[in-house]
């Protein structure tokens, strides 16, 4: 569970806009963060909210955002239309965060989205797009020529956002972190979900790769090990899933990995054997077999969780 | 002065307070055992004793002698919470029928044990707290009254639970279902656990919300608690005499923070450097607060929750025997001998007196100004300056 907000974000601190607050002459860089206090309230508080900001707040101040809780985040998407609407004012906007929520405030697997290719299309220059949660996140397809930063961080990522984040184009896209999750909070992306990303052809900047907590972290190790873009890689992050040794055996057998400077695979069920085996076979890379974890049994039925969920 | 402890005596509250008596110089306490309270071996004692009264908690026959029953519990199974309460209450009654000082009043720890009387005495005397539904006696007419307030995060507790014992954190969404709680569904009863789980099928929900009915609910609207990192914290905060003077931070993967869930301590000075002095100020004058509305207890042990953002707090429970916190200690005292400091200063009488006066609990809590002045000088003994103590106190405090 995710449980403490940002404190900074893009590089810079994140203040809490409040209408009416005061505000300096000459703003030092901040990433403003949007959030109204009744957590239940009507859409309209929200909109309200974002027209004091857009009213109050230099446009070419709000280079970074991030956004909390709008309103009913369990049942209500977060409104990207608001945000869209401001674009012709924040063209200086390169850092977005579309629902910063903790644990506490709604569980990722709750939290509530819409199609955000309207985000990636009016806002062109955009270099870090962080989204989190998965319920009715939706995106098609885009060729995106700003985008350093894509992190989408759920409990369960549909394939059909999987596929379109792989269909797409971005040429200048450094990092990609995507959280698969559970089928059981609508994750039901594949590894043929992920083909296209897996050539690299679309992505020839990536350097930063996590496919990670994935309960068939297995499967995903299976094909990442024979996947090219691995070749382009300094570091591949597949932890926080439902590795075991099948998936530890994938990595071993598969493509080279002594390239790469780090290997993220903490929060794993892989046997000690079968770690140690991974770590041996990478002297030059920094490994992490961290955070190992043990199988619940209840009943007679064995459990294994991914690190985020719910 | 002559102290006696009714109590459970294996129990560790009751050595740690003995303990503390001891090294004051006072003499060793009488123990009371609840046991021989409840059987009537023993009697109340008398007009000339000081008596703390401790937990019933932890101990099989004392809790099936407050039951009433033939037989005691299974280990940890939630049972017949309303007849412990009601046999706690007759107990307390029973202690005080011998004339004694007491350093919990009995109406008080009527009303701490009571979750719904708690919350409306806060509430009425403006100390923020969660807005609560009214009375619940089943699962659709919980789901009725959360639609009602618009509400879709609730705390479920049992009445008279203590320590998160029947505690559901309940979710309802469109389409899903969530509980989270320490009780153990077994096919012939309820049993409280060590370990948090989750439901998220409704019939079970369901079947845990009515079986928990009977014995009394109060249901408060969930409010979101701050992180520190990848925990959710909050505060016990032990008030003695009117001063907030222990702190914990319990520091959770999940909503439920009470340490014995397998929670952590977290970082006091982390907390307190993210709250900022202001917001800490005013968290900690809420406690001096909840404190004014129990000017019979020696201690409450309040539990304070930071909202997301720190601005805001809310008070979840106050607790009447809350104060069990091994190894913290403040001018190099625990919770035990700060309460034995408190006697014998005379800081607890003066307090007792103002704290209770009526024109002093208007609102059930001494006037502001009385308070800011206990506060400057409660900060002045967390740096230390133990000089000339009770004179400070005196000007400081005697309102």
């Amino acid at each position: 569970m995710i449980s403490s907000h940002l404190t900074s974000f893009a590089g810079a601190p994140v203040v809490p806009f409040d209408p009416g607050m005061a505000l300096p002459e000459e703003l030092p860089p901040v990433a403003w963060r949007l959030e109204i206090e009744d957590f239940d309230a009507e859409p309209e508080v929200f909109a309200d909210l974002v027209a004091a900001f857009r009213h109050e707040v230099p446009a070419e101040s709000v280079r970074a955002l991030v956004i909390g809780e709008w309103g009913a985040a369990y049942e209500s998407a977060l409104p990207v239309g608001l945000l869209v609407e401001a674009a012709t004012e924040w063209t200086d906007l390169r850092h977005l965060f579309l629902a910063d929520l903790i644990g506490e405030q709604c569980e990722i697997s709750w939290i509530t989205h819409d199609d955000i290719t309207g985000i990636l299309r009016a806002y062109p220059q955009l270099e870090t797009l962080w989204v989190r949660g998965g319920n009715e996140l939706r995106m098609e397809p885009v060729r995106h020529e700003g985008l350093r930063e894509l992190v989408i961080q759920t409990g369960g990522l549909p394939g059909h956002v999987s596929r379109a984040v792989a269909a797409s184009d971005l040429p200048h896209l450094h990092r990609l972190d995507l959280w698969l999750g559970q089928s059981d909070y609508g994750g039901d992306t594949t590894p043929a979900d992920l083909a296209d990303l897996l050539a690299g052809d679309r992505v020839p900047a990536l350097r930063h790769l996590a496919i990670c907590n994935a309960e068939n972290a297995d499967d995903i190790a299976r094909v990442v090990a024979d996947a090219p873009v691995v070749a382009q890689l300094e570091t591949l992050d597949l932890s926080k899933g439902v590795l075991t040794d099948t998936g530890g055996e994938a990595l071993l057998a598969g493509r080279p990995l002594t390239h790469l400077s780090r290997l993220d695979l903490s929060h794993h069920f892989l046997s000690e054997e079968c770690a140690a085996r991974v770590v041996a076979a990478l002297p030059t890379v920094e490994v992490d077999v961290t955070d190992p974890q043990e199988v619940h049994v209840y009943g007679d039925r064995q459990y294994r969780f991914t690190a985020v969920g719910e | 002065m002559q102290l006696t402890v009714v109590g459970n005596p294996e129990n560790r509250r009751v050595t740690l307070f003995t303990d503390a008596v001891r090294a004051s110089g006072l003499p060793t306490p009488t123990i009371l055992a609840w046991a021989d309270l409840l059987t009537g071996a023993a009697g109340p004692p008398g007009p000339d004793a000081t008596v703390r009264i401790d937990s019933p908690g932890e101990n099989p026959l004392v809790d099936r002698l407050l039951r009433r029953a033939a037989t005691p519990a299974r280990h940890g199974e939630l049972l017949g919470l309303s007849d412990t309460y009601a046999g706690l209450v007759d107990g307390v009654a029973r202690v005080a029928d011998g004339g004694a000082d007491l350093l919990n009043d009995p109406t008080e720890v009527a009303v701490l044990c009571d979750k719904r009387r708690c919350h409306a005495r806060l509430a009425a005397a403006g100390v923020p707290v969660p807005p609560a539904l009214g009375p619940i006696h089943g699962y659709d007419q919980l789901r009725a009254a959360m639609d009602q307030a618009r509400w879709r995060r609730v705390f479920v507790k049992p009445a008279h639970g203590s320590s998160a014992a029947g505690v559901i954190a309940l979710t309802v969404g469109p389409h899903r279902i969530q509980a989270v709680t320490p009780i153990e569904v077994a096919p012939d009863g309820l049993f409280n656990s060590l370990r948090v789980r989750r439901y998220d099928d409704e019939a079970t929900v369901a079947a845990l919300v009515d079986r928990l009915a009977p014995e009394g609910l109060h249901v408060e609207r969930w409010l979101p608690k701050v992180g520190l990192a990848d925990r959710v914290v909050d505060l016990r905060v032990v008030v003695v005499a009117g001063r907030p003077t222990h702190v914990v931070v319990r520091a959770a993967r999940g909503p439920l923070t009470n340490l014995h869930l397998g929670n952590a301590r977290g970082d006091l000075a982390e907390l307190r450097a993210a709250a900022g002095p202001t917001a800490w100020a005013a968290a900690m004058q809420t406690c001096e607060q909840v404190a004014g509305c129990f000017p019979g207890s020696l201690h409450v042990g309040v539990d304070l929750m930071f909202l997301v953002g720190w601005r805001r707090h809310a008070v979840a429970e106050v607790n009447a025997f809350g104060d069990l916190l091994p190894g913290v200690r403040t001018d190099g005292r625990d919770t035990y001998a700060e309460q034995v400091h408190a006697l014998t200063t005379g800081r607890w009488s003066r307090w007792r007196t103002a704290a209770g006066r009526p024109e002093a609990a208007g609102d059930g809590c001494r006037p502001e100004a009385a308070g800011d002045v206990c506060r400057a000088k409660a900060a002045g003994d967390l740096g230390g300056r133990t000089g000339s103590t009770s004179e400070r106190e005196v000007a400081g405090c005697a309102v």
